[in-house]
């Protein structure tokens, strides 16, 4: 008999992400509106990177811990290697991340964003060795946490490169310019960490909460080589061959990989059991929905067709926010349904099952406010791409209020649960 | 279902207790859901039900374990039971029963 929620972290080794990450996502688009000017320039300016990196690593890398946490035992049914670890990177990771939107934010490029950097990289270092030993000692492994594992080495690249223009921003010992190493190290975040996670979480969990049977997990295997080949690719070619503007073609190759994990998504999505979907579900078919105008941005921003410098950069520009803006945030936000209200539900009433009627995962959160902070998302992030688009701030300011308006109602649910208070009631007597 | 002698009238209790029990992911009780196979008493062996989960590593699974526990414990106290845990038949949407097939959303 499998144990799996006795083998994840005690909840209060998880719970911190969330409320972390739910803060810093409200702080995200605060920022954005009282720096909306600044989206209408090039994307190398303090704000972005601010905002950025708050995105990136409060919010999206946050969240992932947490949830990686919770998740790796059940995809391995074996305990993660070491909670303590867990809770020191979490240490390291928090106050790293404060730091470093600090210092872009007021652009103290010396000793402030060597420090913040030094945090973060030793928080992604004992984070790659807790992911790593967990897997190596699990008696079985399979083709989830093979993603998971690579992401988390991917994370590492891209950390590691990121502290070495940390220092390069003071001493200058990088061969090439610093655009170069951002195009690496946003690139390599983006598809070896969030995207391989995404699918190694996203294969486990899909056909999980949609009641999915026999789906083809072949898809995956090809999926998982394809989408390496093409990381692997551009970043040797870059580093070694001066190839980076060869990147369209690991671009393609890196998309074909993408195209069979949609198909095993589809595939799941069709042989789902569960025909109503809930309105954690519904978001995070959505934000898959986004990955199509994801996609978009990247090929245009690959090609080298465009003669305007200006237009090149607002396609850059997009193509991040449709990724971290768009993609991921509603992802995480229709996962955070799913996954939290189960946390916080095993934490007060699993020694309490049976003994009376509980509440339920999904009655722990209220799923008007979710709909609402769905729909004040969408229109927001719309609204958002298309003020970059004819470089107007007031629509930029205007999709920032309605992005704060959907993360004040994010933290509501995050927080109503994270403070859910226990309560238990007699089964009814006919029973 | 028809009452024979004591022993089926167990069986039957055992099976309308276990409606109790609910997949907190689902919010469908694991009988309606079709999770239980089949469910024996005899006064030797006490209760025996032999069950699946809907997927394979549920992380639900020591949830739905801990609640029949439960409930088997506080209804029938002085008889000893078995929970058997099986993977085939695999478990698919044929067996839900038509209140569960409503909860879910499956319209034949």
């Amino acid at each position: 008999m499998q144990l799996a929620t006795q083998k994840a972290p005690p909840a209060n080794i998880v719970l911190p992400h969330y409320a972390f990450a739910a803060v810093a996502f409200l702080v995200l688009f605060i920022l954005l509106f009282f720096s909306a000017d600044s989206f209408i320039g090039h994307y190398f300016n303090p704000k972005l990177l601010t905002i950025t990196h708050i995105a990136a690593l409060g919010w999206g890398t946050m969240i992932i811990f947490g949830s990686l946490y919770q998740l790796l035992p059940v995809i391995l049914n074996s305990s993660l290697f070491s909670n303590l670890l867990a809770q020191i990177t979490f240490y390291f990771w928090g106050p790293g991340l404060i730091l470093l939107a600090f210092s872009f934010w007021t652009f103290a490029i010396g000793i402030p964003i060597q420090i913040a950097s030094v945090l973060l990289f030793i928080a992604a270092t004992l984070f790659l060795v807790n992911i790593i030993v967990t897997v190596t000692k699990a008696e079985k492994s399979n083709i989830q946490a093979e993603f998971i594992v690579t992401a988390a080495l991917w994370f590492w690249v891209t950390v590691t490169i990121g502290v070495l223009m940390a220092f390069n921003l003071t001493y200058a010992f990088l061969p090439q310019e610093h655009l170069f190493y951002l195009k690496l190290h946003a690139h390599i975040g983006i598809a070896g960490w969030f995207l391989l996670l995404i699918m190694g979480a996203g294969s486990k969990l899909l056909p999980m909460f949609l009641l999915s049977s026999g789906v083809n997990e072949k898809k995956l295997t090809i999926a998982y080589y394809l989408l390496n080949a093409g990381i692997i690719g551009f970043l040797v070619d870059s580093l070694f061959f001066n190839g980076i503007s060869r990147g369209i073609i690991y671009l393609l190759i890196a998309l074909a990989g993408i195209a069979f994990f949609f198909s095993f998504a589809y595939e799941a999505y069709k042989k789902r059991a569960r025909k109503n979907l809930d309105i954690g579900m519904k978001q995070s078919i959505y934000a898959f929905l986004i990955i199509s105008v994801c996609i978009i941005f990247s090929v245009l921003n690959n090609l080298t067709i465009f003669n305007s410098a200006v237009f090149a950069q607002q396609i850059t520009l997009l193509f991040g926010i449709s990724v971290f803006i768009g993609f991921i945030s509603l992802l995480i936000m229709g996962q955070t349904l799913k996954i939290l209200p189960f946390i916080v539900w095993l934490n007060k009433y699993q020694k309490l099952a049976g003994k009376g009627k509980t509440p339920l995962p999904k009655d722990l959160f209220s799923e008007k406010i979710a709909y609402w902070q769905f729909l004040s998302f969408i229109i927001g992030f719309l609204l958002l791409l298309f003020g970059i688009l004819i470089s107007t701030v007031i629509f930029i300011q205007i999709a920032s209020l309605l992005l704060i308006a959907a993360a004040l109602l994010y933290n509501f649910n995050v927080f109503k649960m994270l403070l859910h208070k226990t309560s238990i009631q007699p089964f009814p007597k006919n029973n | 279902m028809q009452v024979y002698n004591e022993e089926n009238k167990i069986e039957i209790e055992v099976y309308d207790s276990l409606k109790r029990v609910m997949d907190p992911e689902l919010g469908i009780n694991i009988v309606d859901l079709g999770l239980i196979y089949k469910i024996t008493y005899t006064i030797e062996n006490g209760i025996h039900i032999t069950m699946t989960l809907s997927t394979k590593g549920c992380p639900m699974s020591d949830v739905i374990m801990d609640q029949m526990d439960s409930v088997l414990s506080e209804i029938f106290p002085d008889k000893k039971h078995h929970i058997e845990l099986v993977w085939e038949p695999v478990w698919n949407t044929s067996f839900v029963t038509p209140e569960g097939k409503k909860a879910l959303g499956l319209t034949f």
